[in-house]
């Protein structure tokens, strides 16, 4: 498979490819490829923090329960910091690369935040276990997890006094897109979403006596409608796989949609909404592999983030320093704005994010310092410079760069070669030309520069 | 935890040594051969978008408007407070109904002098009581049933807009009210570290090298774009501020900080329309007294200093304070003497050019509340929102809230 192409697919479905193992993959087909992919996809990892803690609290009976409430939520808190950091780690180190880029993806899409840990963790991984499976029974387990009908007051959804919410957004955000159903559509779903609820676990309970049990109306069908029936009658709407695959196309291929490109793929998923089978249209099509997709993509935050990890490992001293990152860059793990999540794309970027993202590759992984010496001298600032960085900042800004692990995995690519590497796309001629007079001292030198161009934000 | 103060002092270092600087001289000799277009956009917008600036201040967390305007005559309050309530001794009285909270006599001496406008019951309907979606719906001005990706003040920058300084959180990050459909505010809490961090001259170097044609439609060419944009942005910013600097005292704490910073970029004629500050902490579940108390007083403090300094600048009269929170508390108090989310509450309009002075409106009697015991709201808070765009700075409102809100009369 053409290198170019394999480094597209990793950096779509990963955060970027070593030189070494895409050695190894240049040598196998396409179908090769990324039949091992989701082969590696293929069991389903939960990823757990400890919650015993949390579970003995749970646990009291319901009056020192509601004493203990200040320091479960505290504890809750801590705990999603947690699970924040060792979801970026996941991301860094998995080699179930596919279901947990997915995962990724659908915590944008079925979007969901709560402040009971043990809730949180679970929507969590049925989202990844989810990540690849059948997109009806991935919808039905969202209703019924506890995060969710919290988050979208299912759990106040009562025959006698509906609420509406997530009937609304189910169709809007997570199937179908907004206008595509009536507002008597959401009062009719509204009612068979009645009586959704948990039990302290966080397992989903049916409340019988709350739930609505008269005739409904929805979509040219009446009958007794329960939430499930719902759902089955809005995925029989060919809008729905549209609508998702518009986002997945967005997401995995370009900002801009190819509707002939989506409506091949809305066919494949509308036979029967299985989301395996869809990506591996996507990844073994052509024009997945196309120049105008190559490259052309914004990484997000997170990505971003991850991306520098994946090719030189860095972890922070103190792990609130990585959080707060993720915060000025725009993107906090389980922290999402609203139920609509992070808009992506160009809105990842203004003023304060650009400076940030081109500064920090230096910052994390070289004492701040971008070499800027020509070609022929001989640098003479770096050292001191880095030292002026170490005393002033290194205790509030303590990293540990592995850059060993990138001498290893680069250490047969010749420097001048570094660059188609490092970057998606192509540089711009004037930064080309640029980077081109300066001496390339090191290659961690060399690689700090192209990371610190506007270029290594595409993916 | 550093923050990006740090982040961003950080360039002072890498920029200061001695080759950079020569190589800064040299390149200032150079400044004949920047393209046309980075002139463009260090252009200061020209006075079309007006003088009059909007301040928002956000209490978050839910302050507790009952306890800041006090009903002291009303039997209910008591009942419904019996530690909690603060009795009419203790409050600052504003008429025979009405007192403030005892930390806010700033605020009570910008009230005599006509300055101070509180409307009560302020909130939506279907409120939500979640601080992430309450303070959600204040800041994207949405329906409590709709969800936004972009802020007000963001749609207003979309539209009325030219310059992302136009609009400055003075924070690390940017609230989801700043930001827009096509272009985002700026934050910043120190202008010199922001510059400091954008003139890192790699970026200088490789930004000034790029011509017209780059400027493309492709996501690229946006990257390059919003880098220039930065860079002369945050040039402006330090630039036009560094020889303004405050003679008033101001306390010192963060808040007070922040309001020293607006001050400083209003008194040099930023051409900044809106800016952004937030004071956090107002989630008095439990001990409630203290907590509040201590929170007022930074804010009322904060307040007086910050308009004593525009007054002394002559620009108090062209800004606008606006002060909300997320939510109003439960009427009653709870087990642990601290107060639960609600609904209404009051919102703070100061400035010298209000129509109406003081109380816009009454207070609810508390004989009507929602099924929750919460105050139920009378003036839809994006009928203020509207107001202010409308009547203050002079857009036509309804492009920016997607919708039309009566328009009220304090300004």
């Amino acid at each position: 498979m053409d290198r170019k192409h394999i480094q597209h697919l990793y950096w779509r479905i990963g955060f970027g490819i070593a030189p070494s193992p895409l050695a190894l993959l240049a040598k196998k087909n396409k179908k090769q490829v990324v039949d091992a992919l989701f082969k590696a996809s293929e069991t389903v990892e939960p990823l757990k923090i400890d919650t015993t803690e949390l579970e003995t609290l749970m646990a009291a009976p319901y009056e020192d329960m509601k004493d203990n409430m200040r320091d479960f939520l505290k504890l809750s808190k801590e705990k999603t910091k947690e699970l924040n950091a060792a979801w970026i780690d996941r991301l860094a180190t998995t080699n179930a690369l596919l279901r947990e880029k997915m995962t990724l993806f659908w915590a944008n899409h079925f979007v969901c935040e709560d402040n009971n840990f043990i809730y949180t963790q679970k929507f969590h991984n049925t989202l990844r276990a989810h990540a690849l499976g059948n997109f009806k029974d991935f919808v039905m387990a969202i209703s019924k997890e506890a995060a969710m009908t919290k988050y979208l007051n299912t759990k106040q959804n009562k025959k006698q006094k509906p609420n509406e919410n997530f009937a609304r957004e189910l169709m809007e955000l997570f199937t179908l897109g907004v206008g595509h159903y009536t507002e008597t559509d959401i009062k009719e779903s509204a009612r068979a979403f009645t009586g959704y609820g948990h039990d302290l676990k966080g397992d989903f309970v049916f409340r019988e006596r709350q739930h609505d049990e008269g005739n409904k109306t929805f979509f040219g069908k009446t009958g007794n409608f329960d939430g499930d029936a719902i759902i089955g009658i809005i995925l029989e709407n060919p809008q729905c796989a549209h609508f998702i695959c518009e986002k997945i196309y967005r997401y995995f291929v370009n900002d801009t949609l190819d509707e002939v490109r989506v409506n091949e793929m809305a066919q494949v998923f509308y036979a029967d909404y299985d989301i395996e089978k869809l990506m591996r249209f996507v990844l073994l099509s052509d024009w997945f592999y196309e120049e105008q997709n190559r490259g052309s993509k914004i990484k997000s935050p997170i990505e971003f983030l991850v991306g520098i990890k994946t090719m030189v490992p860095v972890s922070f001293n103190n792990a609130k320093q990585e959080l707060y990152l993720q915060k000025l860059l725009g993107q906090t793990l389980l922290d999402p704005p609203n139920v609509a999540g992070w808009k992506g794309g160009r809105s990842w970027i203004d003023s304060n994010t650009i400076v940030l993202r081109l500064k920090l590759p230096s910052l994390l992984l070289n004492k701040g310092y971008i070499s800027k010496v020509k070609q022929g001298d001989i640098d003479a600032v770096a050292e001191a410079s880095k030292a002026i960085f170490q005393k002033q900042y290194g205790k509030k800004f303590a990293t540990t760069a592995h850059w060993e692990t990138f001498n290893e995995h680069y250490k047969n690519v010749p420097i001048q070669d570094l660059k188609s590497y490092v970057l998606a796309c192509d540089m711009h001629k004037p930064a080309n030309a640029y980077l081109d007079g300066l001496e390339k001292t090191s290659k961690q030198d060399y690689c700090i520069q192209l990371m610190s161009l506007p270029e290594y934000q595409m993916c | 935890m550093y923050s990006t103060y740090v982040v961003t002092r950080i360039s002072n270092v890498l920029i200061m040594d001695r080759r950079d600087f020569i190589k800064h001289s040299a390149l200032a000799s150079s400044l004949f051969f920047v393209p046309s277009f980075v002139k463009a956009f260090e252009q200061v917008a020209s006075g079309t978008l007006g003088y009059k600036r909007l301040v928002i201040i956000q209490l978050s967390g839910g302050n507790d408007g009952l306890n800041t305007v006090i009903p002291f005559q009303n039997d209910l309050y008591y009942k419904a407070r019996p530690v909690l309530g603060i009795q009419k001794n203790e409050s600052i009285p504003l008429n025979n109904e009405v007192g403030l909270h005892p930390s806010l006599a700033p605020l009570k001496r910008l009230y005599d002098a006509g300055h101070l406008a509180i409307i009560n019951n302020v909130g939506y309907p279907n409120p939500n009581r979640s601080h992430f979606r309450s303070m959600d719906i204040w800041q994207t001005a949405t329906d409590a049933n709709t969800y936004s990706q972009t802020g007000w003040i963001g749609r207003y920058l979309d539209h009325f807009g030219k310059q992302p300084y136009n609009a400055i959180e003075i924070d690390d990050s940017l609230s989801l009210a700043m930001k827009g459909e096509t272009l985002n505010a700026i934050a910043t809490q120190d202008a010199k570290a922001f510059y400091n961090l954008a003139r890192e001259p790699f970026f200088k170097n490789i930004t000034n090298r790029m011509g017209d044609a780059h400027l493309s439609d492709h996501n690229l060419g946006y990257l390059y774009k919003t880098m220039i944009e930065a860079q002369s942005s945050a040039k402006y910013i330090f630039e036009t501020t560094k020889t303004v600097s405050s003679t008033k005292i101001y306390p010192n704490d963060a808040f007070a900080n922040q309001l020293k910073t607006m001050a400083q970029f209003i008194n040099a004629g930023l051409e900044t329309k809106v800016f952004y500050g937030s004071l956090g902490g107002f989630d008095t579940h439990v001990n409630q007294l203290a907590t509040q108390k201590r929170l007022l007083k930074t804010y009322a403090e904060g307040i007086e200093a910050f308009v004593q300094d525009l007054k002394a600048n002559n620009t108090f009269k062209d800004t606008l304070i606006l002060t909300f929170s997320e939510f109003g508390r439960r009427v009653n108090q709870n087990a642990s003497i601290g107060t639960d989310h609600g609904t209404a509450n009051n919102v703070f309009i100061i400035g010298n050019q209000l129509k109406k002075q003081g109380l816009y409106n009454n207070l609810s009697n508390l004989t009507d509340l929602d099924e929750s015991g919460d105050i139920k709201f009378e003036i839809d808070f994006r009928t203020i929102y509207a107001t202010v765009l409308n009547k203050w700075l002079e857009v036509n409102d309804a492009k920016v809230l997607d919708k039309t809100f009566n328009q009220l009369d304090f300004i």
